[in-house]
């Protein structure tokens, strides 16, 4: 029998990232990825200075009444992180958003409700009607192999359009994740918020107008107004600019998880996840680092793990190998959740892994003849 | 009056839009179809495509959970971006025969840049001129700083060329561009403002349009440039790609200090 051919896979020098991957992602000459050097401009990067042209940013906003700035919250960490650094370190009073898309975890939702406790600020929640939502799930599954496509609209468009509707100029957003992951930007560009980075990246080039057209899981425009980001005319109308927090401040996961919990009482997950080792990411919403990440796998063959690990090695928390035994645990697990979304969409099995396995790159994957999908792997690179 | 234009620069690597930095350090931003989107909403004076490929030309954004199905190759996406784009096109990388020229302008570029030719095929520059006349044929010059020295490369600046960019561009002149896309190197990607001597020297030197780029990063290099030089144009590719609205925030900066701005 024939040896089947794998597609190449090569993996940065350095992490764990590989090539192809789900996010725009540039290799060097020696193999090292684009996340990795952005991440070294950390270290030459004067954090004093940057906080000051911060709070020179931040300047024209402050007001003697009413909400300074948005900060659209999920009550994770980073959310909790934003909120105290924009209180303690900004003297702003933010106006928390939060989108709802009906998967929140127990202790994520715990973490949520406590915010308008711990902080003092306000706290709005938009949640969609669930049969909308339960059809916005199998639509984006079916068409882009992601139930959480809505999660990502949600959460890209509901502060903004929030923040038009009551006049708030300006929105504060944490980290800028594929700056942090996939080195996009430099910390020299001072990037922000963009409708084309929203669309493109956030939303892989749907915006809501691209679910009206679907006959097995139908949904009308009036149904979806919520996902209708503001046009140019009221974003120059308010003046609506959103900032990311780790170009003026460094991001450091492991002080900011222990300043939240001793100060306000943030909680981790309880329960070990089946797809990663972390236990306070994506408290959120049950599925991303479940159902969701497990279609990161089926599509691009890497996981939440390889996320996860690639972020602690850069941050000194581990070596690389490691981490390689890491992913080499948990990247290909199929997690139980599955099941709790297929009850919840009321699908079977077979439907979705049919589904899925028309996803794969390939890039990524080969079928051998006897159907079973194969790829390279980071444990036999050279 | 002739009206001084903005134009915008997308630099392209295996199909993805790219930040890019002194010609060597590249990021990938994502697919250039939703910038172009922008671009046409904004309504941009130019467009400047150039692909800064450098292996076996790829287009490889292709991936089945993306809205739009990624072209195949430059041509394709030519296509696809100049079928509903009223906005001027030039597109410039990996253009060496008059076929290259040809296709390009097939498709839909009303321009096309002109770089390794200059050095390599000199006379391609004279035919094309005269095939598609000198208004589509753009020299694109790359100079790096050394003091007071600045000196011409081509390929993706890795070849020197032992000569000044002034020099170069009148020799790109007599041979029938009828533009020159100039670019300084150092401050690619370092937003630490244009470099108005060199510029204003090439200016001096050809009676053709000369078109600035290299080192934008604020409204004010911009100004600054239109002010200290006679450039036909400025351009730049990293600073529109970072905040809401650069482009046409950066029209009304200038069109509040300037009456010349297109």
């Amino acid at each position: 029998m024939s040896k089947l051919e794998l597609p190449k896979i090569t993996w940065c020098k350095k992490c764990v990232y590989p090539s192809p991957s789900a996010i725009p992602m540039h290799f060097d000459e020696d193999g090292v990825c684009s996340g990795c050097k952005v991440g070294t401009e950390k270290d030459e990067i004067d954090w004093d200075e940057r906080l000051e042209w911060m709070l020179e940013l931040v300047e024209p906003y402050r007001r003697s009444t009413g909400p300074e700035c948005v900060i659209g919250v999920s009550g994770g960490k980073d959310s909790y992180w934003q909120t105290h650094f924009v209180i303690e370190k900004l003297g702003l009073r933010p106006l928390l958003i939060t989108y709802n898309g009906n998967n929140y975890l127990d202790v994520g939702w715990r973490n949520l409700m406590r915010m308008r406790e711990v902080f003092n600020c306000d706290h709005h929640i938009f949640q969609p009607s669930v049969d909308v939502l339960i059809r916005l799930n199998r639509q984006a599954f079916r068409r882009m192999g992601d139930m959480n496509w809505h999660a990502h609209a949600g959460i890209a468009t509901i502060p903004m359009k929030f923040a038009v509707e009551q006049n708030i100029p300006l929105v504060i957003w944490g980290e800028h994740g594929f700056k942090e992951l996939g080195g996009m930007h430099s910390h020299n560009d001072l990037v922000e918020w963009t409708k084309r980075h929203r669309l493109d990246q956030l939303q892989r080039g749907y915006d809501w107008r691209d679910m009206l057209d679907d006959d097995e899981d139908p949904i009308q425009e009036k149904e979806l107004s919520w996902l209708e980001y503001p046009d140019d005319e009221a974003i120059k109308r308010v003046g609506l600019r959103g900032i990311y927090l780790d170009m003026y401040s460094r991001w450091n996961v492991k002080d900011q998880v222990a300043l939240i919990k001793e100060k306000y009482g943030w909680e981790e997950a309880t329960e070990p996840f089946e797809r990663t080792y972390r236990t306070i990411s994506n408290l959120d919403d049950r599925y991303e680092n479940g159902a969701h990440d497990y279609l990161k796998w089926i599509k691009f063959g890497y996981g939440r793990a390889t996320d996860h690990v690639t972020k602690d090695i850069r941050a000194g928390l581990m070596t690389r190998e490691e981490g390689i035994e890491l992913v080499r645990k948990y990247d290909h697990v199929k997690s139980s959740d599955i099941y709790y979304w297929l009850n919840y969409v009321d699908r079977s099995e077979e439907w979705f892994d049919t589904i899925a396995d028309t996803f794969r790159s390939p890039k990524v994957w080969a079928q051998d003849t006897d159907g079973s999908w194969h790829k390279m792997n980071i444990w036999d690179e050279q | 009056m002739l009206k001084r234009r903005v134009i915008v620069v997308l630099y392209l690597l295996d199909g993805f839009m790219t930040r890019s930095e002194v010609f060597r350090i590249h990021q990938l931003l994502g697919h250039p179809i939703h910038h172009v989107e922008r671009l046409v909403e904004w309504d941009v004076d130019e467009l400047i495509v150039i692909d800064i490929s450098t292996d076996t030309p790829k287009f490889d954004t292709d991936r089945d959970d993306y809205r739009y199905k990624g072209p195949k190759d430059l041509l394709g996406f030519i296509h696809q971006i100049s079928s509903n784009c009223r906005i001027p096109l030039t597109f410039g990388g990996r253009i060496r025969t008059m076929e290259d020229i040809q296709l390009r302008i097939q498709n839909g570029a009303d321009k096309v840049t002109l770089n390794a030719v200059l050095d390599e095929s000199p006379d391609l520059v004279r035919e094309a001129a005269e095939k598609f006349g000198s208004q589509a044929i753009v020299a694109s010059i790359d100079f790096t700083r050394d003091g007071d020295t600045a000196e011409v490369v081509t390929h993706h600046a890795t070849k020197r060329q032992g000569v000044t960019p002034v020099e170069w561009a009148k020799r790109a002149e007599k041979l029938g561009a009828g533009e020159i896309f100039l670019n300084a190197v150092d401050r690619d990607g370092k937003a630490s403002g244009f470099d108005v001597d060199v510029i204003q020297s090439v200016v001096d030197a050809v009676s053709i349009p000369v078109i600035a780029c290299g080192g934008a990063g604020h409204p004010r290099h911009f100004l600054a440039c239109l002010e200290q030089t006679n450039v036909a144009a400025v351009a730049a590719g990293n600073t529109f790609h970072f905040t809401e609205n650069a482009y046409p925030n950066l029209k009304t900066f200038l069109k509040s200090k300037r009456d010349d701005i297109r």
